[in-house]
């Protein structure tokens, strides 16, 4: 018995949905069909769907160009959903999240080098007198801390002799007094490996960096490698899923992203007001380079930058 | 996740009738299949990302009919539907079939059963899948959903297709039975021994009857003849009843058109065949109950702490007579007892 018992024995378009289809499913399925025909004007897919997609898709099968990074058979493949912080209200009722694929044997730190986050980007400071010297330091060079928790198990980074132990506060003061929570342990964080760590699908766990910065971790599946998988290591953590955030343009020009934020601006017809690099230094700067005007401005990072 | 609309109609119906036709031959459900034309549950101008979703939904329902509780022949039917629908998916790498690490070993006792069985066919197709490495293995058979659901969907799959659940027969099996005549063996013995006569217990010392074992195997097996028998004339009944009721489920279907009068319809259907299996099963019953009678009177009168379990099935039922009542009209299913149907007056 081959399958070709199952497929038609005419030429038939998948498109089409006939008449005298027997199945239920079909038939609801024409129904929607003929709906979207009357509503919409131009069916396809829209950018949104384009990228998502092609970020599910895009890393099938690729099998890497040195045969020694290749996973191995028995390699497990962990889904992990990871949210972003809540910076818009609107974001309360439905998380936004991305979502990586990570190998058993890959550490830990490759998880957290591969999450990006808008606070990472920061620059701290306020430079509405010298904005050319806005420096180059970001937050995640500057505070590199970060650690995982797991059942129980603080996972620290330590590679840096900058990272402090995150996790220590909260450990003395669940051991403060008897709250309730079982022994919580502190470890460091690239010495463990996903296999090595224990895990519950569907649970809630932490991701912390910059010392208030939470995101939360939910394991949505672990299985087995597959031939179809990518099979490639270097790409691993890989991102498939990632939410789409509307950046904010600029309030002058309209046209590009917000880089500059402004507040208690004499010159702004909002606070905070948000201008991109040229609007800013037109409006609130003369010719010489001199401040005009009273007001605060900071570099701004949008959310939506890793669109 | 949310479900295919219509789809777990669609499948139950195909393995309503592989059921039916009461075979296991691939050939019988391929062509129930093509009659279906089953293949074409995927078109309809789905686009790229709805279409994997659509068809990891897809096998994930047809999934769930292929481990227990359900039949064997249910999970025959659903290893040949996972084969279709894995084959004729349009998704361009192939969408995979999602077995959780807690159902290998039973799906693999399966196959040996189906070899053991000579099924060599649904053997083969297994071994199909298989080898086109259909299969993903993962800790946890579905995949989860991150969106908080309003309300929680209950999925409610066919009675028919499970297997019955033989809770008398697991509990009283054959291993059971045997340590039981052990047991028994062994305290007869001792009570010879501290006897006088060492030839047979002191008569101070029967407190039992002394061949419960073996009563206690025929009261299981009367059982399991009768849920067998039970479950024949549940769809005898339902076959006879639909050609009947076709015509009310009809007009009813035609003149509203909505989920609703569906529903409406299905639940009418159903407790009009309760009401005409009740009669029906009644008389067949009535009969049994004779011949059960006439051959189990002597065994009536005991009364062991052993067959508490078995007799409160029969002695609780008179209690419990007026509830079962009242369920009869809502659920398919006649309740067990046989004194219940007597005193109804449906």
């Amino acid at each position: 018995s081959t399958d070709m018992l199952m497929s038609s024995d005419k030429e038939e378009d998948p498109d089409v949905i006939s008449e005298d289809s027997s199945l239920l499913t079909l038939r609801i399925r024409k129904k929607a069909l003929e709906r979207r025909e009357e509503t919409i004007i131009v069916d396809r897919a829209c950018r949104q769907e384009t990228l998502a997609y092609e970020m599910e898709s895009h890393a099938i099968g690729k099998r890497p160009d040195n045969p020694t990074d290749t996973a191995e058979e028995g390699e497990l493949l962990l889904t992990l959903n990871i949210f972003y912080p809540v910076i818009f209200q609107k974001h309360k009722d439905h998380k936004p999240y991305q979502t990586v694929l990570v190998l058993g044997s890959q550490k830990l730190t490759e998880l957290r080098d591969s999450i990006s986050c808008v606070s990472d980007l920061q620059i701290g400071g306020e430079f509405s007198s010298q904005p050319d010297q806005a420096p180059e330091h970001i937050s995640k060079d500057l505070y590199k801390s970060a650690f995982f928790y797991f059942e129980g198990i603080f996972y620290n980074d330590r590679r840096y002799p900058e990272c402090r132990d995150l996790s220590r506060t909260i450990i003395e003061w669940s051991e403060s007094h008897d709250r309730g929570y079982g022994n919580l342990q502190s470890v460091k964080m690239e010495d463990y490996v996903f296999n090595d760590v224990s895990l519950k699908i569907g649970f809630p766990y932490l991701f912390c960096h910059q010392g208030n910065c939470e995101h939360i971790i939910i394991i949505t599946d672990i299985r087995l490698i597959h031939h179809d998988d990518c099979l490639d290591r270097n790409l691993y953590p890989l991102l498939i899923k990632k939410h789409w955030l509307c950046t904010r343009k600029c309030f002058v020009c309209k046209m590009y992203t917000a880089r500059w934020v402004t507040n208690r601006d004499s010159l702004a017809p909002e606070d905070p007001c948000f201008f991109c690099d040229v609007c800013f230094r037109m409006l609130h700067y003369d010719a010489e380079g001199n401040k005009l005007g009273e007001f605060l401005a900071y570099p701004y990072v949008d959310p939506g930058i890793f669109n | 996740m949310s479900s295919v609309p219509g789809l777990q109609a669609d499948c139950e119906e195909l393995l309503g009738a592989f059921q039916q036709a009461d075979t296991v031959r691939f050939e019988r459900f391929a062509e129930l299949w093509r009659e279906r034309r089953f293949h074409t549950v995927f078109y309809g101008r789905i686009r790229a990302l709805e279409r994997n979703k659509l068809t990891k939904k897809t096998l994930e329902l047809a999934q769930q009919y292929f481990l227990p509780p359900y039949a064997f022949q249910i999970r025959v039917g659903a290893l040949y539907l996972l084969y279709g629908l894995y084959n004729t998916q349009l998704c361009q790498p192939k969408q995979k079939i999602r077995i959780a690490l807690k159902d290998w070993p039973e799906i693999q006792k399966f196959q040996q059963d189906l070899i053991d069985s000579q099924h060599y066919d649904a053997a083969y197709i297994f071994r199909r899948l298989r080898l086109a490495r259909a299969f993903h293995f993962t800790a946890m058979p579905k995949l989860l959903n991150y969106r908080t659901k309003k309300k929680i969907e209950e999925n409610e799959f066919k009675e028919e297709f499970k297997d019955p659940s033989n809770r008398v027969n697991s509990l009283i099996t054959n291993d059971v039975l045997e340590e039981l005549m052990n047991i028994h063996d062994h305290y007869q013995k001792m009570k010879c021994f501290i006897s006088a006569d060492k030839s047979q217990p002191d008569k101070a010392l029967s407190l039992i009857k002394d061949d419960f074992v073996v009563t206690l195997k025929d009261i299981t097996l009367e059982h399991q003849e009768w849920q067998q028998n039970r479950m024949k004339l549940f769809l005898n009944a339902k076959e006879t009843d639909e050609t009947e009721n076709k015509k009310k489920d009809e007009t009813l279907l035609q003149s509203e058109g909505s989920e609703r009068a569906s529903a409406l319809a299905r639940i009418k259907y159903r407790s009009y065949s309760a009401v005409a299996e009740a009669s029906k099963s009644r008389r067949h019953r009535q009969v049994k109950l004779e011949s059960s009678e006439s051959g189990k009177s002597p065994s009536r009168s005991r009364k062991t702490s052993r067959r508490a379990q078995a007799a409160r099935r029969r002695d609780s039922p008179e209690v419990r007579g007026e509830t079962e009542l009242a369920k009869e009209t809502v659920t398919r299913h006649i309740g067990m007892p046989v004194i219940v149907e007597e005193n109804s007056d449906e």
